[in-house]
């Protein structure tokens, strides 16, 4: 399902819902319009989320569920509110409208948060005079958690070597496993990366992608946010696409694919004026694709090769023409881009 | 959709109490090494410092006639005393028949004290040019009588351990001036006459110290009528002191003397000066205390810091409890050092050398501990607030020192008023003498810096979490 963002807002829960559960609330924080129960124990929801700094809208009205044992892929340009929207799931940053909860509550209102919640928001925030394993030890520390947690996430992001050595001396790699096992310590439930994959070179890359599969493959609500889809490729499940503050996109990256792809097949042939003739037939719309390609849509592949075959026009290849997630997303963009100028138009109004 | 059980942490009871906090800011502390090095380089220039200035630190003053010998350099106890034993009870009568008004604080009168060794405990009555009647105790009691000059009657009376001043203007009626007690008296105490008077001082403060010359004023007073009851001339030994002998039946004397029976104001503190290097290692203390905090900021390690506390004003608390004991126990290492190293430096004088049995010197040096913890509290709360280092290192200096600088320049009214209402207060709590420039009592200058520090970190904590991190 592809939701626009109007379709999102009437998509919300009514308040009511559900049995009650007494949550504990801040005063200054107002009631929340949303209730916790047990199958919300490892979901991130941002429901209406609004945020402004001075006269600049960050995000607006956004909402979207990371729901647990899928990776969501977070994308849309920089500065579309990505690190904003995280940031207020992690208490960091206070929403001028809307909810932002981990497990059905408030961030500031988790007890031992990093049980719960584990978060890489930038890989350089590390003392750079700290071995390795004392940046680790003062985070654990902090909720209580034995020391040989240090140990466990230290050798799960193969850091166990490099623990005595002082983090300014790491590679930018090394940053990264080093802030995910930071965000690991608590073997938590729910994971926040941002940018995880920034500056890896191609081996982090693979490593980080099946890390993410094996967490979210554990049962966890993995949320990891880029700015380029190429990145996510082969490890989301799903992906919240965002440009300027408001939700694009809220779909499975099967469905997107499946969207985008739209049944075309690419023709390889060296008789491409021939195939052009013997193709365009009822239904069918047909465009050259390159000097020895040509682009068939509304054919299935079975009645192209038929057709081919019985026009007597040889051809070295038929193939389902099937879109890189990359590709997906600019056809996605290029749309909202358009949205967005209408939008703007009714706002000026 | 993909549906999964989902997942539960496999740690067993965290907890993110305030212990946990606090540990995890000890963890933090120590595993930097260069704030470790920074430390003890506070350390290194506090002994330091404090040895190179402990030769200038002896006690000084032209008290050294042998009589201050061994007390503490905040008395003076020399003069010219004739006196004699008074075995128990009994009273010494007298009539000052003239005084030379050499100084309004010229003494001239009766003294009654439980030896001659200097230091001991005494009562004395006696006349002055410009204060009148006084009956004084000890150094520390002073109790006004008449306002009267010489020539006066005198008469001081023991019972026990209590001691009467009463004068009289013709020998006949009397009104009583005060009674004292005297701690330690024993069946016999020395009774007598004496003289004395302050030297003349001549005192320039000027910027960044002071300088002091004393000059010797010699106390003139004649005496007579003297007489001591109960009188058994044959039980009675002979007059002793002032340079003269006299039978034991005379009855009159004239006595000249310089010195003072009195608190001296104007001694140096050689233990408050062996301290003063703290303020040198205070200034690595400060840039500690900022940059433990500021560079959370400056390495984007604050969210991580909030994320796994996100209750920030605890988080705030747990670090200065944390870095104010480490600076306590620190400080206390620094300071023991200091006095132990420096104290054999000190230039030996009359008065007797600092003693850690003293439990002055004991409190400033516990007290230079707390001066320390406080300030580091205190440059925490202000780095807290404005966030950046250099300017939060700049403006808690500028507060501690610029009083104690500017102070030495100004005239000393407002000198002291500076130092007692600025985070400079703090010092006093090295002092162990009261002079002439103390501003404010130890305890209670500790306590002003302790009024800023905990309004500082309460401002700070308040206001974390409110901010934007």
């Amino acid at each position: 399902m592809i939701r626009t963002p109007l379709e999102g807002h009437a998509a919300r829960p009514s308040p009511g819902a559900g049995a009650r559960k007494t949550v504990p609330r801040r005063d200054d924080l107002g009631p929340l319009p949303f209730v916790a129960s047990r199958g919300m124990e490892a979901t991130i929801e941002v429901r209406e989320l609004r945020k402004s700094y001075g006269s600049t809208v960050a995000i607006d009205g956004l909402s979207f569920t990371v729901r647990p044992g899928q990776v969501t892929g977070f994308v849309g340009p920089n500065g579309a509110g990505k690190s904003t929207t995280m940031r207020m799931l992690l208490g960091l940053d206070t929403p001028d409208g809307g909810v932002a909860l981990v497990g059905g509550r408030r961030y500031r209102e988790l007890r031992a948060p990093l049980c719960q919640v584990g978060a890489l928001l930038d890989a350089g925030a590390f003392h750079p005079g700290r071995r390795a394993r004392d940046h680790l030890l003062w985070i654990a520390r902090s909720n209580g958690l034995p020391a040989k947690r240090v140990d466990e996430v230290l050798e799960l992001v193969g850091l166990t070597t490099a623990a005595g050595r002082r983090a300014g001396a790491f590679s930018l790699g090394m940053h990264q496993r080093l802030g995910i096992a930071g965000a690991l310590l608590g073997d938590p439930p729910m994971l926040i990366f941002d940018e995880p994959v920034n500056g890896l070179d191609p081996e982090g890359i693979v490593w980080i992608r099946d890390l993410l599969r094996r967490l979210a493959g554990e049962g966890r609500a993995v949320l990891v946010s880029s700015h380029l889809m190429s990145e996510l490729e082969g490890s989301a499940d799903h992906l919240v696409v965002i440009g300027r503050g408001r939700l694009i996109a809220d779909t499975s990256v099967r469905e997107l694919l499946d969207r985008a792809s739209d049944g075309r097949v690419a023709v390889r042939t060296a008789q491409c004026l021939e195939a052009l003739t013997v193709l365009a037939v009822d239904g069918a719309t047909v465009a050259a694709g390159g000097p020895d390609s040509v682009t068939v849509a509304g054919l299935p592949v079975e009645r192209i090769v038929t057709l081919l075959s019985d026009g007597g026009v040889s051809f070295s290849g038929v193939s389902e023409h099937r879109p890189s997630l990359e590709e997906a997303y600019m056809e996605l963009t290029r749309n909202a881009v358009e949205f967005h100028a209408t939008a703007g138009q009714v706002r000026a109004w | 959709m993909v549906t999964t059980t989902p997942y539960r942490s496999s740690v067993r009871d965290p907890r993110d109490g305030f212990a946990q906090l606090m540990l995890s800011e000890w963890t933090k502390l120590r595993s930097v090494p260069r704030w470790g090095l920074t430390m003890l380089a506070g350390v290194a220039v506090t002994i330091l410092s404090g040895m190179l200035v402990a030769g200038g630190a002896g006690s000084s003053g032209s008290g050294s006639d042998g009589s201050t010998k061994g007390i503490s350099p905040q008395y003076r106890d020399a003069g010219d005393y004739v006196h004699r034993v008074l075995l128990g009870d009994g009273s010494i009568t007298v009539r000052v028949a003239s005084q030379k008004n050499n100084d309004p604080w010229a003494k001239g009168g009766l003294m009654l004290r439980a030896s001659t060794e200097p230091g001991s405990p005494y009562a004395a009555l006696m006349i002055t040019p410009g204060n009148g009647v006084r009956l004084q105790a000890n150094f520390t009691t002073d109790i006004p009588g008449s306002s009267g000059r010489a020539p006066r009657w005198l008469k001081l009376t023991r019972q026990g351990t209590s001691v009467t001043g009463s004068e009289s203007a013709d020998g006949v009626t009397w009104n009583k001036v005060g009674t004292v007690e005297l701690e330690g008296l024993r069946q016999g105490a020395e009774i007598g006459m004496f003289v004395a008077s302050p030297d003349a001082l001549n005192l320039r403060r000027q910027f960044g110290g002071e300088d002091l010359v004393e000059t010797s004023n010699l106390g003139e007073a004649t005496f007579d009528n003297v007489k001591v009851e109960p009188a058994r001339p044959q039980q009675l030994p002979p007059w002793r002191g002032g340079g003269e002998r006299a039978a034991p039946d005379a009855t009159s004397f004239s006595l000249a003397g310089a010195g003072d029976i009195a608190m001296y104001h104007y001694a140096t503190d050689a233990t408050e000066t062996m301290l003063t290097g703290a303020m040198f290692g205070m200034m690595a203390i400060v840039a500690l205390a900022v940059l433990y905090l500021t560079s959370e900021y400056q390495h984007g390690l604050i969210w991580t810091t909030f994320t796994a506390s996100p209750r920030r004003g605890r988080v705030l608390a747990a670090r200065a409890v944390v870095l104010g004991g480490v600076t306590f126990v620190v400080g206390l290492v620094a300071a023991f050092a200091t006095f132990l190293l420096a104290s054999p430096m000190v230039r030996k004088g009359n008065a007797a050398p600092p003693a850690l049995s003293d439990p002055q010197v004991l409190r400033a040096i516990v007290g230079t501990a707390a001066l320390l913890a406080l300030v580091a509290v205190f440059s925490l709360a202000v780095a807290s607030i404005l966030r950046r280092g250099a300017a939060a290192i700049a403006v808690v200096l500028l507060l501690l020192l610029a009083p104690l600088v500017a102070g030495s320049a100004l005239p000393l009214a407002a000198a002291k008023w500076l130092e007692r209402v600025t985070p400079a207060a703090g010092f006093a709590v090295q002092q162990t003498l009261e002079r002439y420039d103390t501003a404010i009592a130890p305890l209670p200058g500790l306590a002003v810096l302790g009024v800023y520090t905990a309004l500082a970190l309460g401002y700070a904590i308040w206001r974390s979490g409110r901010r934007h991190a």
